[in-house]
Order: C-alpha cells, then sequence, then structure tokens
C-alpha cells in the first residue's frame, strides 16, 4: 500500500509551487529587476532637474534618453516577469484540474448518488479559479508589494528620513481605511449577489410555474412580488454603490496626499537648503509608487484566504479513496463464462439523496447462456439487483459470485469488459451515433458496428438521421426519440458481444414491433450469453427461460411464463391488467 | 427527455449565453440608445446631479498641478515659508473637497443606473406574466431567466462603465487641455503628439483583450458542458470503461483553455507594459523639451512640473478607451434582446370590450359548453379531435380516460391557457374567448392536481390577496372544508408561513387548502383535477368531506380518479382519443360494457398492483 497523499490545502500549495519552482523563481527575479528600474526613474529625474539648474543642456538631453532606455528596458523585463508568473498559476490550475477530473472518473458510482453535479462542476470550475488567483496575481502581488515597499521607503530613507516618517505618517490610517472600506465593499457585494441570486430563483420558479400563475390568475401579484424582491436588490446596491463611492475618490487622494507633503514638508527642506529641487520632484515620484501596493495589500489577503478555502474544497474530493487502486491477492483475471448465483443475498443501498433499497434473502442460480426475466413494481429492487453484477453498487463479500467467483474478488476491468449493461436511463453523450455506438474502450470492426445497429434494429431509424451514424446528437445536434435513444444504448451493449447482456428496463419505450424483432435476434444467439432483462411489461419477459417476480426487495414468484400465468399469483394479475390496457388502447 | 438532455435546463442557460456573447454588434445604436432613453427620463435629476459633481470634481482634481506649480515658481523660489503654508491649505482643501464631490458622483451615479434598471426589471417581469403559455412553451426557462437578471444587469454598466462615465472622462481630457495651452503652446501641442499613439494602441489591445477574454470564457463553457456530461453519466462511463479514453478528451479541452487563457495573460502583461512605456516616454519628452524651453526661459520649473502631472492624469480615460467600447457593445446587445423580449405581444388576451356574463348570484348560472373543440399542441399529435358535450348548472359530471385521452386538456382550454384551433367553448352561452381574462380564470375555479402553494401565508394562499376576499371570509372557507382543524394548531395559524412551494405540509393539507382556496372564490363553475396519489384512509375521508361540501350549488367537472367520486357524480363523461365516447351514470356504462367497463376495471379494481407502465 502506498502512503495516503497529503491533501490538507497547505501541502497542495507547496506541491504545486515545487513543481513550478523554477519559474517562480525567474519570475520574482525579473520582477526584482522591473523594481529597480522603475525606481531609477525619479532619481533620473532627480538629475535631469539638477542639470537644468545648472543650465547643463547636453545633461538634460542625456538624462532624457537615458529614462527612454530605462522606460524600454522596464517594459521588456515588467512583462517577462508577468508572463513567468501568472504562466506558472495556469500551468498549475491545468494540472490540478486534470488530477481532479482523473480522480472523479473512477470514484464509486455511490459517490455520485451522493454529491450533486453542480457542486462538483462548481469545485472544478468556480474554485479552480480561486486557485489559480492564488498562484497566479495572489503571489505576484504580495512578493511585489513587498519588493516595492522595501526599495522604495529605502530609496526615500537614503533621500531625507524625516520627510519620510512625515510623508508616511498617514499610510497606517490609509491602510486602515483600505482595509475597512474593502471588507464593507466584499460583505456588501457578496449581499448584492445573495439577493441576485433571490430574484434569478424567484424568477425561475415563476417562469417554470407560469401555467399554475395564470390558471389562478396570480400575474399582478406575482408582478408585485417581484418589485418588491427587485427594490431590495436596489436597495443592496445602493449600499455597495455607497461603500464603493468612499473607495474609489480614497485612491485618487492618496496619491495627492503625498504630494501635499512633500509641498509642505518638501519645499520648507528646499527652502532651508536640505534637499535639492530635483529631491524634491523625486521625492514625490516616490510616493506615488506606494500608492498601488497600499491597496493591494487588501486584496492580497482576501486571494489568500478564499485560495486556501477553494483548494480545501478540491482536496476534499481528492481525498475520496478511489474505487479501485490496488488489486488484492488472489484475483484471476481470466474471461468470464456467465453462469450467475447469488446466495443469501441481503442488501440495503441508502443514498444521501434518494430512498433506501433493501434486497432481502436473495438466492438465485443462473446457468450460462440462460435467459433470465425479471418482474416487479417500481422500487422493488429489481435495477439493484442487476447493478450489483458490474459493481454499480458493491453487494458484501460472499453473495454474488459469476462463474464461482466472487464478484468483489474479480477486477473491474474485467468484469465492465464482459458485462454488456443497457442502464435504465438511455444516456447519450453530445456526439456521434457512432461514437455512442462503439463507446466501450476498444477497438470495433465496421461489420461489428454494422452488426449491432443491424441487430438492435437502430437501422430503422438511420434514414431520418440528417447525417446518418455521423448524426451528433444531443442539445446541438439532433434530439432522439426515446425509442431511437433506447436502439442506440442496445447497439452499444450488443457490440461488445458481451458473455453477460443485462437490459435493465432498456425497452420500455420501444414499440411491440421492434421490441420483437430485437428479442428475435437475441434468442438467434441465446445460447452463447446469459441475459437477464428487466422490465415491469410482461410482454417483454414472456419468452425467458425463467422469469423471477420481486416485491419489495424479495422474490416472490418465479417460474415460466406458463407456470406463472396459471398459477394465479402477482405476475398473472400484472398480465391481465395489461392486456386489458392494451384492449383500451386498440378500442 | 434523459441522456444527452437531462440537465438540460443548465446547459441550456450556459449554450445561450455562450450563443449570445458571440453577436456583439454596433457599441452605439443611436435607435436603441433613444429608447434606453426614455427609461433614463424619471431619472434626469439624478443624472444631472451627478454631472454636477463630475464637473466638481474635474475642478478640484485639475486644481492640484497647478497649486504644486505655484509653490515651486512661488514661496519655494522665492524662499517663503509663509507662502508654502497657504498653498498646503488650498491643497488640503482641493483634497477633501476631491473626496466629497467624488463620493456624490459615483453614488448618484449608480444610483441612476440601478434605478434604471430597477424600472426595466419590473417592467420586463411583468410583460412576461402577461404572455402566453405557447410563449413559454418556445422559449426554455434559462433563455428568460437570463433577460429578466443577467441581460438588465449588463445595460446598467452603460451608466457604471459606459457611455456616461466616458462622456465625464472626456471632459476632463478636453480641462487638461485647455490648461496645457494655455500654460504653454509649443510644449502643449507636443505633448498631445503621444495621445493618437496612445489612444490607438490602447484601442488596439483593449480589443484583442476582450477577444481573448471571450475565447477563455468559450473554452470554459465548454468544458462546463463536458463535465457536466460525463458526470451526469458516470455510470456508463465507467460501465464502458471510457476512463482512460474521456482523460484524454478532458486534456484537449484544458489544455485548449489554459492555452487561450495565457494568451490572454499575454496581452493583458503587454499592454499595461506598453501602457506605462509610452506614459515614461512622454515623461522623457517634456523634460527634454520643456527643461529646453525653462533654460530659455520661456517657461517656469514649476510650470513644468506641473505639465508632468498632467500628463500622468491623461492616461487614466485613454486606457479604458476600449473597454468602454466592449462595454458599450454588450450593453446594446443586452438591450436589443431585452426590446425585443418586451416587443413581444400576447396571442391570448383578454378582448377590448369584453362580454358579460349573468352575475354569480343569478339562479341557473355555470353552463359549459364544448362545441366540436379541436386542438393539436404545439408541433404535436391532435389531442382533442372534435369534443363536444353539455354541462347543465348545477351538474356534476367526472371526465374518466386512460392517460393521453386529453382530459388534463380540457382543464388548460377551458381557462384558456391555450386557445382552440377550432370550435368553441362557451359560459353561460358566452364565448370564452370573449370574456375578460381575469373573469374567466375567477370564475372557472381550478383544482390542480399538484397542491400547488406560492410563497407567503396560509392566508394569502386560500385569498390570493384578493382585496376583495376578506379574513372572515377565507377562515369560513377553511372552516368549510375543516382546514382550520390543522391551520390552529400551528403556531402563527393563518399567518404561518408557506415554505419551500408548501413543503412543510403534508399532501392531505395542501389538498385541503387548495379546496378551501377555490370555496373562498366561490367559483360557479370548478374544475377538479382529482389526485391519483395515495393517502391514508383518513385523510381520505376528509377529503371526501370536504369535496362534497365544495361541490355543493356549482357546476363541477371532476377528472376522476378515485371510485366514490365517480359513483356520487350525475353523468360520467369517457374521454377516448379526443372524443366523448360514452357517457351516462356510472351503472348505466357498466352494463354497456364498453371501453368504460375496461377502463373501471384497470384503474378503480385491484388497487395492490403496479401502476401501469
Amino acid at each position: 500500500m502506498s502512503k495516503e497523499p497529503d491533501l490538507r490545502p497547505r501541502s497542495l500549495v507547496r506541491e504545486y509551487f515545487r513543481r513550478h519552482r523554477w519559474q517562480y523563481a525567474w519570475g520574482f527575479l525579473l520582477l526584482a529587476a522591473t523594481n529597480v528600474l522603475a525606481l531609477s526613474v525619479p532619481r533620473l529625474l532627480k538629475h535631469a532637474v539638477e542639470a537644468l539648474q545648472a543650465s547643463d543642456r547636453r545633461a538634460l538631453i542625456r538624462f532624457s534618453l537615458v529614462i527612454v532606455g530605462v522606460a524600454l528596458l522596464q517594459s521588456v523585463v515588467r512583462t517577462w516577469s508577468r508572463l513567468a508568473i501568472l504562466g506558472a498559476s495556469r500551468h498549475v490550475a491545468y494540472e490540478l484540474r486534470a488530477r481532479l477530473f482523473s480522480h472523479l472518473q473512477r470514484l464509486p458510482l455511490t459517490y455520485y448518488s451522493d454529491h450533486s453535479t453542480g457542486d462538483i462542476i462548481s469545485r472544478s470550475i468556480n474554485d479552480m479559479l480561486l486557485v489559480r488567483s492564488f498562484f497566479g496575481p495572489g503571489l505576484l502581488n504580495l512578493v511585489n508589494t513587498s519588493l516595492v515597499y522595501v526599495t522604495t521607503v529605502t530609496m526615500m530613507f537614503s533621500m531625507d528620513a524625516r520627510m519620510t516618517l512625515y510623508a508616511l505618517a498617514p499610510y497606517p490610517l490609509f491602510m486602515f481605511a483600505v482595509n475597512r472600506l474593502s471588507r464593507s465593499i466584499f460583505a456588501h457585494s457578496i449581499s448584492v449577489q445573495e439577493q441576485l441570486a433571490s430574484i434569478t430563483s424567484r424568477a425561475q420558479e415563476n417562469i417554470s410555474g407560469i401555467s399554475l400563475i395564470k390558471t389562478y390568475a396570480r400575474e399582478q401579484e406575482e408582478a408585485a412580488a417581484w418589485a418588491s424582491q427587485s427594490r431590495e436588490y436596489l436597495r443592496r446596491a445602493l449600499s455597495l454603490a455607497r461603500a464603493r463611492g468612499a473607495m474609489v475618490p480614497l485612491m485618487g487622494i492618496m496619491a495627492s496626499a503625498g504630494t501635499l507633503v512633500v509641498v509642505g514638508f518638501g519645499g520648507r527642506a528646499v527652502i532651508e537648503g536640505r534637499i535639492s529641487l530635483g529631491d524634491f520632484v523625486a521625492f514625490n515620484a516616490y510616493l506615488a509608487f506606494l500608492v498601488w501596493p497600499t491597496f493591494a495589500f487588501g486584496w492580497i489577503l482576501n486571494t489568500f484566504q478564499r485560495g486556501a478555502a477553494a483548494l480545501g474544497r478540491i482536496g476534499e474530493i481528492l481525498a475520496v479513496p478511489p474505487e479501485e487502486r490496488d488489486l488484492p491477492e488472489g484475483r484471476i483475471d481470466a474471461p468470464l463464462g456467465g453462469a450467475i448465483s447469488f446466495r443469501g443475498l441481503d442488501f440495503t443501498h441508502q443514498g444521501t439523496r434518494s430512498t433506501a433499497t433493501h434486497l432481502k434473502g436473495i438466492d438465485l442460480e443462473i446457468p450460462r447462456g440462460a435467459t433470465l426475466g425479471i418482474l416487479g413494481t417500481v422500487g422493488s429492487g429489481k435495477s439493484t439487483l442487476v447493478s450489483l453484477l458490474p459493481r454499480v453498487l458493491t453487494p458484501p463479500t460472499g453473495t454474488v459470485f459469476i462463474d464461482g467467483r466472487d464478484v468483489t474478488l474479480i477486477p473491474l476491468a474485467r468484469l465492465r469488459h464482459d458485462i454488456g449493461m443497457v442502464t435504465q436511463e438511455p444516456f447519450l453523450f453530445s456526439r456521434t451515433i457512432r461514437e455512442n455506438v462503439a463507446l466501450a474502450a476498444r477497438p470495433f470492426t465496421a461489420l461489428q458496428l454494422d452488426e449491432a445497429v443491424e441487430d438492435s434494429r437502430l437501422q430503422n431509424d438511420l434514414p431520418q438521421f440528417p447525417r446518418g451514424m455521423e448524426t451528433v446528437v444531443g442539445e446541438r445536434g439532433f434530439t432522439l426519440s426515446g425509442g431511437q435513444r433506447q436502439r442506440a444504448t442496445i447497439a452499444r451493449a450488443l457490440i461488445m458481444k458481451p458473455p453477460i447482456l443485462i437490459l435493465d428496463d432498456a425497452l420500455s419505450s420501444l414499440d411491440a414491433q421492434v421490441e420483437h424483432e430485437i428479442v428475435e435476434r437475441l434468442k438467434r444467439q441465446k445460447t452463447q450469453r446469459t441475459i437477464l432483462i428487466v422490465s415491469n411489461r410482461v410482454a417483454s419477459l414472456s419468452w425467458a427461460d425463467r422469469i423471477i417476480v420481486m416485491d419489495a426487495g424479495a422474490i416472490v414468484e418465479q417460474g415460466t411464463h406458463e407456470d406463472l400465468v396459471r398459477s394465479g399469483g402477482l405476475y398473472a394479475r400484472i398480465a391481465r391488467r395489461q392486456s386489458l390496457a392494451t384492449d383500451i388502447e386498440g378500442a | 427527455m434523459a441522456g444527452a438532455g437531462s440537465g438540460a435546463s443548465r446547459r441550456g442557460a450556459t449554450s445561450a449565453s455562450h450563443l449570445d456573447e458571440e453577436v456583439l454588434g454596433k457599441a452605439y445604436d443611436a435607435r436603441l440608445m433613444k429608447r434606453v432613453w426614455r427609461y433614463v427620463f424619471p431619472h434626469r435629476k439624478l443624472v444631472a446631479l451627478s454631472t454636477v459633481y463630475l464637473l466638481l470634481v474635474s475642478a478640484a482634481q485639475l486644481a492640484q498641478p497647478w497649486l504644486l506649480k505655484q509653490a515651486i515658481d512661488g514661496p519655494i523660489a522665492h524662499k517663503d515659508p509663509a507662502g508654502i503654508v497657504r498653498i498646503v491649505a488650498a491643497f488640503a482643501a482641493m483634497l477633501l473637497l476631491e473626496f466629497g464631490f467624488r463620493f456624490g458622483q459615483v453614488y448618484y451615479l449608480e444610483k441612476t443606473g440601478q434605478s434604471v434598471v430597477h424600472d426595466l426589471r419590473t417592467e420586463v417581469y411583468e410583460h412576461l406574466q402577461t404572455l402566453s403559455s405557447s410563449f413559454f412553451d418556445r422559449n426554455p426557462v434559462g433563455r428568460l431567466v437570463t433577460r429578466v437578471t443577467t441581460d438588465v444587469e449588463t445595460l446598467s454598466e452603460i451608466f457604471s462603465s459606459g457611455v456616461v462615465t466616458l462622456a465625464g472622462e472626456c471632459l476632463k481630457l478636453v480641462g487638461i487641455l485647455a490648461i496645457l495651452l494655455w500654460m504653454d503652446l509649443r510644449l502643449a501641442l507636443l505633448t498631445i503628439t503621444v495621445l493618437p499613439l496612445l489612444g490607438i494602441v490602447a484601442f488596439f489591445f483593449r480589443i484583442r483583450i476582450r477577444d481573448a477574454f471571450r475565447a477563455v470564457r468559450e473554452k470554459i463553457a465548454r468544458m462546463n458542458a463536458y463535465l457536466q456530461e460525463t458526470l451526469t453519466g458516470m455510470t456508463v462511463v465507467q460501465l464502458f470503461q471510457r476512463e482512460r479514453a474521456n482523460d484524454g478528451e478532458f486534456d484537449e479541452i484544458n489544455k485548449a483553455h489554459r492555452d487561450a487563457d495565457l494568451q490572454s495573460v499575454a496581452y493583458d502583461s503587454i499592454f499595461s507594459a506598453v501602457i506605462e512605456l509610452v506614459g515614461t516616454l512622454s515623461v522623457a519628452m517634456i523634460i527634454w523639451y520643456g527643461g529646453g524651453r525653462v533654460l530659455v526661459g520661456a517657461i517656469t520649473f514649476g510650470t513644468l512640473v506641473a505639465f508632468l502631472e498632467y500628463a500622468q492624469k491623461f492616461f487614466g480615460p485613454i486606457k479604458e478607451l476600449g473597454s468602454y467600447y466592449s462595454v458599450m457593445q454588450s450593453a446594446m446587445a443586452s438591450s436589443e434582446r431585452i426590446f425585443a423580449l418586451l416587443d413581444t405581444r400576447a396571442d391570448i388576451v383578454s378582448p377590448a370590450k369584453p362580454a358579460t356574463l349573468p352575475s354569480r348570484s343569478t339562479p341557473g348560472v355555470g353552463e359549459v359548453v364544448f362545441d366540436d373543440v379541436r386542438f393539436t399542441y404545439p408541433g404535436g399529435i391532435e389531442v382533442l379531435s372534435g369534443l363536444s358535450f353539455v354541462i347543465r348548472p348545477g351538474e356534476k359530471v367526472a371526465i374518466v380516460g386512460s392517460t393521453g385521452a386529453g382530459k388534463t386538456t380540457i382543464v388548460r382550454l377551458l381557462i384558456r391557457l391555450y386557445d382552440v384551433d377550432g370550435g368553441a367553448i362557451r359560459i353561460d352561452g358566452v364565448d370564452i374567448r370573449d370574456l375578460d381574462l381575469k373573469e374567466l380564470r375567477r370564475r372557472v375555479g381550478v383544482v390542480l392536481q399538484d397542491h400547488f402553494l406560492f410563497s407567503g401565508t396560509l392566508a394569502s394562499n386560500i385569498g390570493l390577496g384578493d382585496p376583495d376576499i376578506p379574513r372572515a371570509r377565507i377562515e369560513a372557507a377553511a372552516r368549510a372544508v375543516r382546514a382550520d382543524e390543522f391551520i390552529t394548531t400551528l403556531p402563527r395559524g393563518y399567518d404561518d408561513e408557506v415554505r419551500e412551494r408548501g413543503g412543510n405540509f403534508s399532501v392531505g393539507q395542501k389538498q385541503l387548502l387548495s379546496f378551501a382556496r377555490a370555496l373562498a372564490f366561490d367559483p360557479p363553475v370548478l374544475v377538479l383535477d382529482e389526485a391519483t396519489a395515495s393517502v391514508d384512509s383518513q385523510t381520505e375521508m376528509e377529503i371526501q368531506a370536504a369535496l362534497r361540501t365544495l361541490m355543493v350549488g356549482r357546476t363541477s367537472m371532476v377528472i376522476a380518479h378515485r371510485l366514490s367520486t365517480i359513483q356520487e357524480s350525475d353523468r360520467i363523461l369517457l374521454l377516448h382519443k379526443g372524443r366523448v365516447r360514452e357517457e351516462g351514470t356510472h351503472a348505466q356504462l357498466l352494463a354497456g360494457g364498453g371501453i368504460y367497463q375496461m377502463l373501471y376495471r384497470l384503474q378503480f379494481q385491484q388497487p395492490e398492483t403496479p401502476a401501469q407502465p
């Protein structure tokens, strides 16, 4: 067993920072160089002013040219430094996202019945943006702010210590105010966002239920309720505007406040001859450097906090153990034959977001090459029973066997290679029909594809698809009918030629004729394959070698169609009702 | 709809906004702006206020470099410490004024935008309520939600960061220009030469940056869709062992996103560096040329410093030129979509001169006639093909039929959620299309199968906020159907809150509440879609008793799912494939041995067997 990876935010930061440490080092080095170059401009300004006072025209031109040179160099270095650091953050986000996705695909399927897709997507996308800010602008500004503060303040001190102290005196106050204001802006924008979410869901609710609103003639009341929600939004937006209204001018006057100090104290220092007029101008320029970093400070803190929280949420998913990491001892990877047995199976599946299903005392032997029909009410446990075979749900050890081997000891890859399952929901991906049929991860020949399309009767639908097998399915493509979807998913399982085939309520949207044709084809190859058909339609099951009837998680009747009809139990009653429904339909 | 179609609303919203982003047209459309102006007009005082503040802010800002010049040329040059104090005081005053005026300007501008948007949001929403059911069938929920939220919000940016702000900034530019020209014409002209350069660079890069960001958003949308689909279909992914292949596919998308992102970083970094470069270049230029002017005595040293300061103030607005353009583009696109929605007219509206029905209290009102009614859902199959029946005032009629026979459609047509394609529906001899919509919907009381509760209190759910229904009548209605028995046990009684569309009430309680609602309105015609959901026998008895009370003295049509309801009705209509196929009392129809007999055996016997597929 390998050591559990450490997935706390701090360790994730360390891991990914280390991975790109050279790029970061290079970026920080360039950032330092940028600052050195930037600092030299006021210095050059000072010399230019002094040259001016000395009426030295040639020096004036020389300094102007040097400023141009420095500016050119600085813009190049600055661009590089940003590219290095921000670029590294994009790579971190890319790597972390790939890792998360890969991990997600290998989680037990029960994870998905307990967690909402929306939440997982939000972590993969929105949280990843926060992580990216942490590793990019967050780190960049942290380093830059520190560099600017240290170097600029040093330069100012070297020019005039007393004036520097005076100039910096209001800064703690500024920082305090900026901090307070940005916190208030943050809180207000959260409150605006909340209200936006609330009016959005209100609109969503209203529009989805519009026919009810009309039925009860509630339009005016709904509009009035919306107006009051909108007014609340207005109120909150204005609170935010008030906080922002203070922040914007604060930034503006902070730059000028420095000038005020320079004029007040620097002017006097010039008069007293303590500093030159050049120092005066340079000092003013240095003070301007400090404005941005002071604002960035609160933002950096916030970025780090939110980034760490996002990393925590991503780490939470990464910490869920994947379905199968190592092969335990004694697993034999031989192809499956198809003899299935359930022995004394008791099973409870309790998803947090679904109701519990219980299976009780299931004992069942299905010989290789047999066809088993499973009939039962909604929630009787039919689907749960068949999903234990490919371990969509994992049964307790010692209860479910294929060829006498415990399914929990058969490698997942083998199980899923040899079991073809058509799920209840005919799920298709937004890609071509060909890709949807040849979905299983192995190569298929054109002949195999044709055969599967023929046997699933998808063939009859092809002329209706705008581009035949190359038709793209889905929202931006062609919309398939329920029956067409089912036929495509049946083809997807048949193409695998699996020794075990499971049809979980997979014939429900087919009309009787097509269903008959599919069943006829299944029968032809029946002996090579064990087939389990789940349905609540008697007609779909009547041809099976054996049929079991399930109720409340237990097998209540079993036998052939004829046996069950004769015995006059639940099966017989359902059969009668269904033939009645068919009669009414035909009337 | 399953599979690729599941989660359609979420992805529908993504792809809709994604598509919307592709179509960006003009940044300024006079026709649209004129229409936007109609919404601004009521708030013109706010606009004026904000503009005045803007002028004051600009003045306070522009005074500062000038004061610096005064300090350098005056007290500093003449070694006059007292003069410095005066200038510092003036400077401090300017700072305070700038702070105060700027606050007012930002606040009032934002207030204008938000107020306009509030008006618009309310109007669009109100308009949406009047549109017909077929409109909602055509337009996905996600798209309409976007119209009343995101699109409206985007429009507000015209004020905060669009044309209004731009106009203000331009004004400031003109001010600076005037001062520079006044101080020294030649140096001013030289300084101005960088402006077009800066403008072009800024515009060029901003557009690139905007396109790069849009590319990033597109990639994010793709990633979102891919994740959505893969996570939703995870069972299929794992069953068919797609994990490794998907890793590869996702990597393509992830990589494309990263590269687009890197591209945007590159443009952004180069842009800010170039802007800074141009700024420093202008500084060098002013020093070189302006310094020369100082040496020849054409300008003072203070003027030179002031020039440097003013030049810096130029860059702010010009830097943002491209972003104003983008903001305006999306705001125009949004307003176009919003106005298109506002211009959509409802197909089902009240007639200009509605016919009047006999008053509710007149004896013998409540006749309902369906006369050869035909109806087909948009793009669908014909549901009703020549349906005719007459329900006499005060008669209790049960409607039965198998799923898809058109029972629910009858209700929808009767209250004009849809209009008939052929034939007519008449109430007391008047075609319902000649009646006022609200009047029609109050005359025909509907109790639906899903006992829908609105957010609000229990009382408001019974009275629906109608001022004509006093509290006493609400309570009387609740008592009559014996809903008061559970209401009075609640902590706040009739004022108890309904949460999450009634999630805090049981099925039986919700049923009784909807009965009370129908009774409070006392409609001459009652249409009831009986619930199929099973309840315990005690509740069942309570509901049946309440139903009997409810039906007294009015015409009632019940889409029946309960045997007792059928047995107690005066007449049964059997609907089959869009027509009335059999009619009569329960005993008559059962004896007739037709479809009714089969349906009876299917639906009302052997209740322990599973639901029909």
